[in-house]
């Protein structure tokens, strides 16, 4: 074995390592709300299915040029989000506001979170 | 005085007169070289033109001479109108007039709709031209009005609400003027609505008739409908029917039952996934044809109504025929309804074929396990074998261009629940296509345009893209048959192989319908572009990704 290689392994390893750390850590900080969570975004689904899909694409796959590619929107940006949803956007974006209820656009951000995997 | 006076009202009527566009001429639309009167370039729907200043050789030198910016990234479906010299186009958004020559703006009328509007429309954002008659421009709105502006201001004239839009009911179709009547056609299948045509006074927008497209109980057919299910029937009319002067009689295609999933309205659902033979001053029922009775699959029966003139067994015979969503291209006699041939044009697994005696779909087990509520693999796909895209038909040569698709789909019903304003489908959604593969394993074209014999259904040639085209097709007396690709090139072929001759970028893709007339000796030929429609939204092709919406008219001429 080479040094260049044996670094390389070590890296890999190191990797690796930190890699399943930082799953097991999510993991276990999630494990309390999984099943409240997994709920949530099957409604989100449901909801999807029924109020977006017809125009962001099915199990939200889309090309993302004529609209929003849903998988793409920043999981840091949940405010956004629920304002888009409630109240419309750029004239393109309906409104959804007397459509849906708050709870009902936090199940659609949970499903959107999934990125529909 | 009295001479004077004469005069005076003679003058008054005379520029009027110059821009008024009568029933003779729209009845003349389909041999009027100087003009595109009709949507479908003639009343019969057969988007030929005599004209061959364009043809297999000079094609090759076919140049933009100027585009138009619709200010606008919705899909662009709509077909131009030509009439002295002005092209008369629509967007969602907006009605324009442009001069044909130069592609300046004479005027521009913005279509206002609630922001709610989208929430209801199933398959894209989508307006597809307009209807010119007695010197109007008539349109619908997204918002299910109907408006009549004047075509040399465009000043509104009248506008009259169809329905209120909120549960579902939207107007993307190209109004039709028949013997004096304004008749349009409605959207709302997939939102459990029950659907109809209208006809308008063409002068004051005065509502003269409706029919609705499923009976309600104690009207002819209504016991095709079990219980209540006739209320959200679907039934949708959102393709311009053809026209047949001598007959005084529209055909107007039916689209597909509300919901999907057949289980719950057992019986033939009439009539959906039909087509009505009408009266054009009454919307009353002549005869009606059903492709699909009992339909699961959305096979929506609302494409061009093409009328010929054509030889069956020899014989001269007046017929209508359609490259239905269901995969079968049908021949039928316009006059008494009978049919005359259906065979299938694409891959179809759910019928045998069709019955020739009683019009009737021949059941495999696939359309048996679908309705049973099993998962079944489905060619076609619900998009169709065609779906809206208009097919092209040249008389002399008896052959019908169509954009075909090909693709099937896993299909399973599910239960369905009514709710005022929400899809009402009954099938699941998550479940993806079926794209097709080559003998090696590699992904096969999705569609192609084909040269269809009608009485056959068999193809002369046909040429395959790698995604399927949504644009309607022209065909010429030159010899050249236009068509337009996803992802935006606009195509000339050879009408007789097939060969493509001639393609330009046009920027964003083709869903538009290419038309051709003649001014001052010179053929153009005129196209809109701009993607959105529902391949674009439903098919989850990321191939699509670096195709940009953005709408706009492109007009050709051969460079001298």
């Amino acid at each position: 074995m080479t040094h260049h290689r044996e670094l390389a392994a070590l890296g890999l390893m190191l990797a690796l390592a930190a890699g399943s750390s930082v799953v097991a850590a999510e993991q276990s900080q999630q494990s309390a709300g999984i099943s409240a969570d997994l709920a949530q975004v099957q409604r989100g689904k449901g909801l999807y299915a029924d109020h977006c899909s017809h125009c962001h694409g099915f199990n939200m796959v889309s090309a993302g040029n004529v609209t929003f590619d849903l998988r793409t929107f920043p999981r840091n940006q949940r405010e956004r989000f629920f304002n888009s949803v409630t109240n419309g956007r750029d004239n393109r974006m309906p409104p959804w506001g007397d459509v849906l209820t708050q709870d009902e656009i936090g199940d659609l951000w949970a499903y959107i979170c999934t990125g529909g995997k | 005085m009295k001479r004077l006076l004469i005069a005076a009202v003679v003058a008054a009527f005379l520029p009027a007169g110059a821009q008024a566009q009568t029933a003779q001429d729209l009845a003349k639309g389909a041999g009027d070289t100087k003009n595109v009167l009709n949507y479908g370039m003639g009343y019969n729907l057969q988007r030929y033109s005599p004209l061959t200043q364009i043809n297999k050789e000079t094609v090759k030198r076919l140049e933009p001479v100027w585009n138009y910016s619709y200010d606008d990234n919705r899909s662009e479906e709509s077909q131009p109108l030509v009439y002295n010299g002005v092209l008369y186009v629509t967007t969602n958004s907006a009605t324009m007039a442009v001069d044909a020559k130069t592609g300046h703006q004479l005027w521009k009328t913005k279509v206002d709709y609630p922001p709610e509007t989208p929430r209801i429309v199933c398959c894209g954002i989508i307006n597809r031209g307009a209807a010119l008659y007695d010197g109007k421009v008539f349109r619908t709105t997204l918002d299910a009005n109907v408006v009549a502006l004047d075509a040399k201001t465009g000043k509104e004239v009248w506008k009259q609400n169809a329905i209120d839009f909120k549960t579902g009911y939207s107007m993307t179709v190209a109004p039709l003027v028949a013997d004096g009547v304004v008749i349009t056609g409605i959207s709302g299948a997939e939102f459990g609505t029950r659907l109809f045509i209208d006809g308008w006074d063409a002068a004051t927008g005065k509502h003269l008739w409706r029919t609705y497209t499923v009976p309600a109980p104690g009207e002819a057919g209504s016991d095709t409908w079990p219980g209540d299910t006739w209320q959200h029937g679907g039934g949708s009319t959102w393709i311009t029917g053809s026209f047949d002067p001598e007959l005084h009689t529209v055909y107007w295609g039916i689209g597909n039952p509300g919901p999907f999933n057949a289980a719950v309205r057992k019986g033939d659902n009439l009539y959906t996934d039909s087509v009505l033979a009408l009266d054009p001053k009454t919307g009353k029922v002549k005869w009606h044809f059903q492709f699909s009775p009992n339909d699961p699959f959305d096979y929506d029966s609302v494409a061009e109504m093409v009328l010929a003139d054509i030889k069956v067994n020899g014989k001269p015979t007046k017929v209508v025929m359609d490259a239905n969503r269901n995969g079968f291209f049908y021949v039928i006699d316009r006059t008494t309804g009978k049919l005359l041939a259906a065979n299938n044009y694409v891959k179809v697994n759910w019928a045998k074929g069709i019955d020739l005696k009683t019009g009737r779909p021949i059941d495999t087990d696939v359309i048996v396990k679908a309705r049973a509520g099993e998962k079944v693999e489905l060619w076609p796909s619900i998009l169709g074998g065609k779906n809206w895209e208009p097919i092209a038909f040249d008389p002399h040569r008896g052959v019908a261009y169509a954009n075909t698709l090909n693709f099937g789909m896993p299909y399973k019903a599910i239960p369905a629940e009514y709710k005022a304003g929400d899809w009402y489908v009954g099938m699941d959604l998550t479940q993806g296509w079926i794209w097709p593969k080559t003998a090696d394993g590699k992904d096969g074209p999705r569609g192609y345009l084909k040269a269809i014999d009608p009485m056959t259904g068999k193809a002369k040639w046909e040429a395959p893209s790698d995604m399927p085209r949504f644009s309607g097709v022209l065909a010429t007396a030159g010899g050249v048959v236009f068509s337009g690709q996803l992802t935006g090139e606009f195509e000339a072929f050879d009408a007789d192989t097939g060969h493509k001759l001639w393609h330009f970028q046009t920027g964003s893709g083709v869903e538009g319908q290419p038309v051709t007339w003649e001014q001052d000796g010179v053929q153009y030929v005129a196209v809109s572009t701009g993607i959105g429609g529902v391949y674009s939204l439903f098919s989850g092709d990321e191939r699509l990704k670096g195709i940009p919406a953005g709408g706009s008219l492109w007009v050709f001429a051969v460079r001298k």
